[in-house]
């Protein structure tokens, strides 16, 4: 077996976009216009995942996060460089890709829309070729994870948003894939349904050993799941290491709390290094009265933000 | 109602259409070869029957007739029926009907501008061919004026009829269904795939006063100025027939639609 | 994971009769849908049967064919368009899936894309079309007074399966100009329009057209050759002989065209 589950060397990806032009008068000129623009939406990135890694791939939207993802799974081929999952190449051969991947593409149901899930579970058996003992055992081990009782009757259509999310990594992991694929799994869901989601997402990587990439706005995702996480913007990986280390670089950062005479919180990032606190504390007293005063580390979440906002790292 | 608002959702509508680029030549190349089949078909069978007028039509009636139908329909043709039963079943139509605009106007006015593309695209090219190839056939006159308001009235009866059938579609989400009879019927009735001279005399009596006929055969016979459109007595009731379904429809589906979102609350589902 | 699993023939048919046994399940428990639908589908039927005999109480013949052989021609192109609506019917779907982007969900399994896509929706309404083709076709078959042998049955059934491939093969291009084009509704229904066509002889083409409506939109092939066989046994001409083979032919071309559309499109859809 391959020691890595995903290997990519140089990846570009380039789109051809036409240059549309404003306007009434615009349009008519595009009608025939042959003006087209190349816009690179992924550029040089390399990436080497372990089996069985959570990893975070991060980036603000646009960033070339779908489009990476798209490549992976062997549904895009890209421009320029290598990409290797479970060692083979993923767009050459993209039937035999997909029977070791498992992948839940943000809020659209993979499943068969009207049909009961363990009707679902059942086709997927089949299409998967997945033997009958390896098939129970799986639905086994859902069993220990998440209550799937009440839903494994339920056609997809009926179901909330959180139990289709539910049942679309159940279905994504029913293979025993090497590798599985998160886009957003957890938007639009309640914060019970949240939690929820990350433990069986945990729950299975432990049990199985699956590699999981996982893409999402939702920093509570990556607190709860990812040790390593990886960061590109416009294209480009800015970021690839762990969590921690990441805010080792804002270890001079404190997220200061302040309970005003008005019983409101008011909250401010500081860099030690630059500000000290005390003043800043001060400062507002002259102002107001402060009834309390938390000092929290930076949180992921925080941390993230400003390599958004273009802080170099 | 400011009119400025309402010409922008026309101009907004006639980009949108046009930004279908490739799509546009398709359809004109698509529409050019159905054109041709019909020509083939009847020219077919107006050599094997012998004679060269059949119920006052000739030939060349029948081909302007039809070919003038066709890129009629596909002037008309809206996709409202298919868009309302989208917009209902992702709960899209919840937004639509909190716009500042009562929504049928808002309906119309937004299929207004592919209405203009498309008449431009399709139905203007068609129109100088079959000008060019019959050599004058079609008489150009005043006719052409009262071909134009009576392509008005038929495009606003037409939407009354989509918009009646789209109010079904909160009801049932069998769209396929109820599009289908709706086409089946219009096509069959206004005459689009066969001129309704060539209907029985009976059936001719009947169809006469529905709707249906106000769409496609009353802009056309008016254009080839048959059954005395060519004169204001035989010109009027034609104009009078549409205006009246125009009443009745707007009436009709005002009433119906708002009754339906009234009892109906749309939930997604 | 260990290995690479085959999936042969037997496998697809395998797993089309249990999606298919699956959705006539689900099927059954929307009652007013299939109601609705099946009337939809005997009123374009009869729409059109009137359109015919309208059309021939005012033209006895066309183009040398009387009334009974026109019927026939009818029944059979009927009968050749229900595997198209019975079985391919998701590719009316094909294009809202590409523009919204969902279409990427059939790109992840281990199995062919277009079977994958196709299997999804049976159309049962179909079946309706169906019965009214065979009564048709068995109407004017008793009136032409064709035998009835065992040689011309199976005929008749290899080729009613070659028109249908073609009309198959059709629609399968024209669903398939959505990877390409933006308006491609447009596309699916002038060539659904096309079909109309189809029960008429094809003799009445000529010149450029006559090769135009038999080699690139061959709706020649989905009644006039291929019935030829049936109706002028001792007249065949090589088209129709050709027929099952360019069936195939036109089929697999259509089928690749499909699938090159999968691959040239980007998924840009969001």
């Amino acid at each position: 077996m391959e020691e890595m589950a995903l290997v990519m060397n140089k990846v570009c990806k380039d789109f051809k976009v036409l240059n549309r032009h404003e306007g009434l008068k615009g349009s008519i000129q595009d009608l025939f216009s042959r003006d087209y623009k190349t816009i690179s939406a992924v550029k040089d990135v390399s990436l080497e995942v372990k089996r069985g890694e959570i990893i975070g791939y991060l980036g603000p939207n646009g960033a070339g996060k779908s489009t990476t993802i798209k490549m992976m799974t062997g549904v895009l081929e890209p421009t320029s460089g290598d990409i290797l999952v479970n060692g083979k190449v993923p767009y050459k051969n993209r039937t035999e890709n997909c029977e070791n991947i498992g992948v839940v593409f943000g809020q659209r149901s993979q499943l068969w829309w009207s049909l009961p899930l363990i009707e679902s579970f059942k086709l997927l058996r089949d299409i998967y070729m997945v033997p009958q003992k390896d098939y129970e055992n799986m639905i086994e081990l859902y069993r220990s994870l998440v209550d799937i009782e009440p839903i494994l009757h339920k056609p997809v259509r009926q179901m909330s948003l959180g139990q289709r999310t539910l049942s679309d990594i159940l279905a994504a992991f029913l293979h025993n894939p090497a590798i599985v694929f998160l886009d957003e799994p957890t938007i639009g869901l309640d914060v019970s349904m949240k939690d929820k989601i990350r433990s069986l997402i945990k729950g299975l990587n432990k049990e199985k050993n699956t590699t999981v990439i996982l893409t999402t706005h939702d920093m509570g995702d990556v607190d709860a799941l990812c040790k390593r996480i990886v960061i590109i913007d416009k294209g480009t990986k800015i970021y690839d290491n762990d969590i921690e280390h990441l805010k080792g670089y804002f270890g001079s950062y404190r997220t200061l709390h302040m309970k005003l005479n008005d019983d409101t919180w008011e909250s401010m990032l500081i860099d030690e290094k630059e500000t000290d606190i005390m003043d800043v504390i001060m400062k507002k007293q002259k102002e107001t009265k402060i009834k309390d005063i938390r000092l929290e580390e930076i949180s992921t979440e925080e941390v993230i933000k400003k390599i958004y906002e273009g802080v170099a790292v | 109602m400011n009119p400025r608002k309402l010409f922008a959702l026309t101009r907004a509508g006639i980009m949108e259409s046009l930004q279908f680029r490739l799509g546009t030549f398709v359809t004109l190349f698509a529409n050019l070869l159905y054109l041709v089949l019909v020509y083939y078909l009847w020219k077919a069978i107006y050599a094997s029957s012998g004679v060269d007028v059949v119920n006052g039509m000739t030939f060349t009636d029948t081909m302007i007739y039809l070919i003038l139908a066709t890129s009629l329909f596909n002037f008309l043709e809206m996709f409202v029926v298919w868009d309302m039963s989208r917009s209902i079943q992702s709960g899209k139509i919840i937004l639509d009907l909190l716009k500042p605009m009562k929504f049928r106007k808002y309906t119309f006015w937004s299929y207004s501008g592919s209405h203009v593309v498309s008449f431009i695209m399709t139905f203007l090219p068609t129109f100088v061919v079959v000008m060019i190839i019959t050599h004058g056939a079609i008489h150009m006159g005043i006719n052409l004026l009262w071909f134009i308001i009576s392509t008005v009235f038929a495009l606003i009866v037409n939407f009354n009829i989509e918009m009646l059938v789209a109010t079904l579609c909160l009801y049932t989400e069998s769209t396929w269904g109820i599009n289908i009879v709706k086409e089946t019927i219009v096509l069959l009735l206004s005459g689009a795939s066969i001129p309704l001279a060539f209907f029985p005399e009976k059936l001719r009596e009947v169809v006469q006063y529905l709707p249906f006929r106000a769409v496609y055969d009353i802009p056309l016979t008016i254009l080839l100025q048959k059954n005395g459109s060519d004169t204001i007595e035989g010109l009027l009731p034609m104009f009078a027939l549409q205006v009246i379904w125009i009443v009745i429809l707007t009436a009709a589906g005002t009433l119906f639609w708002n009754y339906s979102v009234k009892k109906i609350t749309v939930n997604g589902g | 994971m260990e290995g690479q699993h085959v999936r042969g023939l037997g496998f697809y048919a395998k797993l089309y009769r249990k999606i298919l046994v699956q959705d006539l399940k689900t099927k059954m428990s929307y009652r007013a849908d299939f109601i609705i639908s099946t009337f939809g589908m005997i009123m374009t039927n009869l729409a059109g049967f009137v359109t015919f005999l309208i059309l021939f109480k005012n033209f006895p013949t066309i183009n040398g064919w009387d009334y009974y052989h026109m019927l026939f021609l009818y029944g059979f192109s009927l009968v050749a368009l229900t595997p198209v609506q019975c079985f391919f019917d998701n590719n009316w779907n094909l294009r809202f899936m590409v523009y919204s982007g969902d279409f990427i969900k059939y790109c992840f399994r281990p199995v062919n894309v277009f079977f994958y896509f196709i299997s999804e929706v049976f159309d049962v309404k179909g079946l309706g079309q169906l019965a009214f083709g065979v009564g048709t076709l068995i109407y004017s078959w008793i009136h032409i007074g064709l035998p009835v042998t065992f040689m011309i049955i199976l005929k008749l059934i290899v080729f009613l399966i070659t028109a249908s491939l073609f009309m198959i093969a059709l629609m399968n291009a024209a669903a398939a100009t959505c990877f390409w084009i933006k308006n491609s509704g447009y596309v699916m229904v002038i060539m659904f329009r096309f079909k109309d066509f189809a029960k008429y002889p094809a003799s009445i083409f000529s010149g450029i057209f006559k090769i135009v409506f038999t080699f690139i939109i061959p709706i020649a092939f989905v009644a006039y050759y291929p019935s030829l066989v049936i109706l002028d046994p001792d007249n065949v001409p090589l088209l129709s002989i050709l027929s099952p083979v360019l069936g195939i032919i036109f089929f697999w071309l259509s089928y690749k065209f499909w699938m090159l559309g999968v691959r040239k499109y980007d998924f840009t859809g969001s």
